[in-house]
């Protein structure tokens, strides 16, 4: 327990020594007349105390060390840096931005673990052809990038039968003034326009829960406990769900940990192609103005929020499964 | 052999021909492309004619062209990140199987790898050093290894204490020439998988990349003609996503559904030689091989 604890605590100050470090190995110095080059060429039309003052902004005037311990205190503080293309604190644009990418992230994590674990028992439990159907689909579908997946759905059910919305997080032509559909029509214009790129997302992830739950099941089907079950006159849904499914929930719950990551960057890729207004489409502005606080911020909490979700299922299974000790 | 392996295997043989066939129209595209794919060569958001078979863009840029070259890039960018991760991949599993000393660092750093969520780390790291595809290349390839380092590791310690190594150690060949010689071809049985994998990602994450502009604006991709294509507002007012669009999109999923099918084939294909098992609990749950092989070993003199 303590290891693990440890174990994660570590990686988490290599992330944010990574994330201190990274802009600072780089050559040049943002504010040396000779170095700016591009966009920066601004800076050589600033006076000696201009740029000093800039210098005290940043804490470049200070060696590294205290230049680091500025640094944690700001992170400490909450401040994530100042974004240069949006003239705004970095902290208030995320915090604007996440409940999006959480809402969908969640969404789909949930329906594709469900659903996967689901699958993947029938799959194992029937067997036959619709255990060859449900294994083939779900493989296949989770060879296709998620940003394909995004563009076959976009095109077919938005483009070509026009059920959903082309683009955004919310009408923004709602008939009436805004607020007047009430909360339950705000609520549900959102669904309509989150449907498809959660849909995306779970198509991308689900596969991965149903070959792990099938494989789990698999080797149990034969298990003394399960004809046990059968012999007392369990029916066969019982035996399923009540005495097959618990063993072979513990290996899910890492892989929802593992999963995580790969959906966050799937939901990145795909709030670009539906312009839905969470941290992808951020991200992808920021590229675009080569905005590298709101780069670095995105990056220092999606990996800090994987590492935590990983923690926590970490402990989850020690708790689940106390053979495995800690 | 290399019939043997994929024989009686039809997904493995589909994926293989669709590779090759791909790689053959990369490699032949400065032949096949009508047009110069950088240049405007015709009216912008032109229908399909006989003269532009898929149409331009909305610079005038021929979409057949551009898909020709496209492809060259992204299988580019898709062997090169292959040779670079398998290569490391390969260095350091053996390295931290065989040097113990270097194991701690190692695997150290490995874990870290594998902890970090990929997406964002390749946009911070590519916006950083700059969007070229030299700079996609570095950052997949030496991001990528982490993986197969591990599971070359598992296999180099399996083979540690082998007696054939014990030998050449005591015929006096020095540890690198032991590592390269006697030990590296026992985890080759892993290549196939690496490298298929790897592929796979890399034309997958290039794409990506490209798709959040993060691509080279120079080289062209079917990543970044997908960029350019969705950074057009008036995209879907017209009909011009259907020559646009299409094809980049489905040719990458080709490529991957490809590597995919071959990577499965392969999986599946009974090896040509009997696998050692991996470690001694295996090995010793298989006492017909381990009898088999104690009477091969020549009996100790006393």
């Amino acid at each position: 327990m303590a290891w693990l604890l440890a174990r994660y605590t570590g990686l988490a100050n290599i992330l944010v020594l990574l994330n201190f470090a990274l802009p600072r190995l780089l050559p040049g110095d943002p504010l040396d007349v000779d170095s700016a080059e591009g966009m920066n060429a601004a800076v050589s039309t600033l006076t000696a105390e201009a740029r000093a003052q800039l210098r005290a902004t940043y804490h470049l005037d200070q060696p590294l060390t205290g230049q680091f311990w500025a640094y944690l205190q700001d992170l400490g503080h909450g401040d994530l840096g100042w974004s240069i293309s949006q003239s705004a604190p970095v902290s208030q644009l995320i915090g604007e931005r996440l409940p999006w990418t959480l809402a969908l992230m969640l969404t789909a994590l949930i329906i594709a673990g469900v659903g996967g674990t689901l699958l993947g028992l029938v799959s194992a439990w029937r067997g036959g052809r619709l255990d060859r159907l449900i294994v083939s689909t779900a493989s296949g579908l989770a060879a296709i990038p998620e940003f394909l997946v995004a563009i076959a759905l976009l095109l077919s059910f938005a483009v070509g039968l026009g059920w959903f919305p082309l683009h955004g997080g919310r009408s923004v032509f709602a008939p009436g003034p805004p607020g007047s559909a009430g909360p339950l029509g705000t609520f549900g214009d959102i669904a309509w326009h989150l449907t498809l790129p959660a849909l995306t997302l779970v198509l991308a992830a689900t596969a991965s829960f149903v070959l792990l739950t099938r494989g789990m099941v698999q080797a149990i089907l034969t298990a003394p406990y399960l004809t046990t079950a059968r012999a007392k006159g369990l029916a066969e849904p019982a035996v399923a769900l009540r005495h097959a499914f618990p063993n072979a929930l513990l290996p899910v719950l890492t892989l929802f940990g593992l999963r995580v990551g790969q959906v966050l960057g799937g939901a990145i890729v795909v709030e670009r192609v539906f312009a839905v207004p969470g941290l992808g489409l951020l991200a992808f502005e920021a590229i675009r103005a080569r905005d590298y606080p709101v780069l670095q911020a995105i990056f220092l909490l999606s990996s800090l929020g994987v590492l935590l979700v990983n923690l926590a299922a970490d402990l989850a299974y020690r708790w689940l499964e106390p053979r495995r000790g800690g | 052999m290399a019939g043997n392996v994929a024989r009686g295997n039809r997904g493995a043989w589909a994926g293989a021909t669709i590779l090759v066939l791909m790689v053959v129209v990369a490699a032949l595209a400065p032949v096949l492309a009508p047009y110069d794919p950088r240049l405007a060569s015709g009216p912008p958001m032109a229908a399909p004619t006989r003269l532009h078979p898929l149409g331009t863009n909305d610079i005038g840029q021929d979409i057949l062209s551009q898909w020709l070259w496209g492809g060259r890039a992204s299988m580019l960018v898709g062997v090169l990140v292959t040779l670079l991760s398998t290569g490391l991949s390969w260095s350091v599993g053996i390295t931290a199987g065989l040097w113990r000393r270097t194991a701690a660092p190692l695997m150290a750093l490995t874990d870290l790898l594998l902890a970090l969520p990929g997406i964002p780390l390749y946009l911070l790291l590519v916006a950083v050093i700059g969007p070229s595809q030299g700079n996609v290349v570095l950052a997949l390839g030496l991001l990528s290894w982490p993986a197969f380092a591990r599971i070359v590791r598992a296999q180099v310690i399996a083979l540690r204490g082998e007696r054939y190594l014990e030998a050449a150690t005591a015929l006096g060949a020095s540890p690198l020439r032991v590592a390269l010689r006697h030990l590296l071809p026992g985890t080759l049985s892993l290549l196939p998988a690496k490298v298929v994998l790897t592929l796979r990602f890399a034309i997958f994450t290039e794409a990506t990349l490209a798709f959040l502009g993060l691509g080279d604006p120079a080289a062209n991709s079917w990543g970044t003609m997908l960029s350019w294509a969705f950074n057009d507002p008036l995209l879907f007012l017209g009909r011009a996503w259907v020559w646009w669009v299409l094809p980049p999109a489905p040719a990458i999923v080709l490529v991957v559904l490809a590597t995919t099918w071959l990577a499965v084939g392969l999986e599946h294909t009974p090896e040509r030689r009997p696998t050692r098992p991996r470690n001694a609990s295996a090995r010793a749950a298989l006492p017909q091989a381990a009898g088999q092989r104690a009477s091969l070993r020549p009996k100790p003199s006393r």
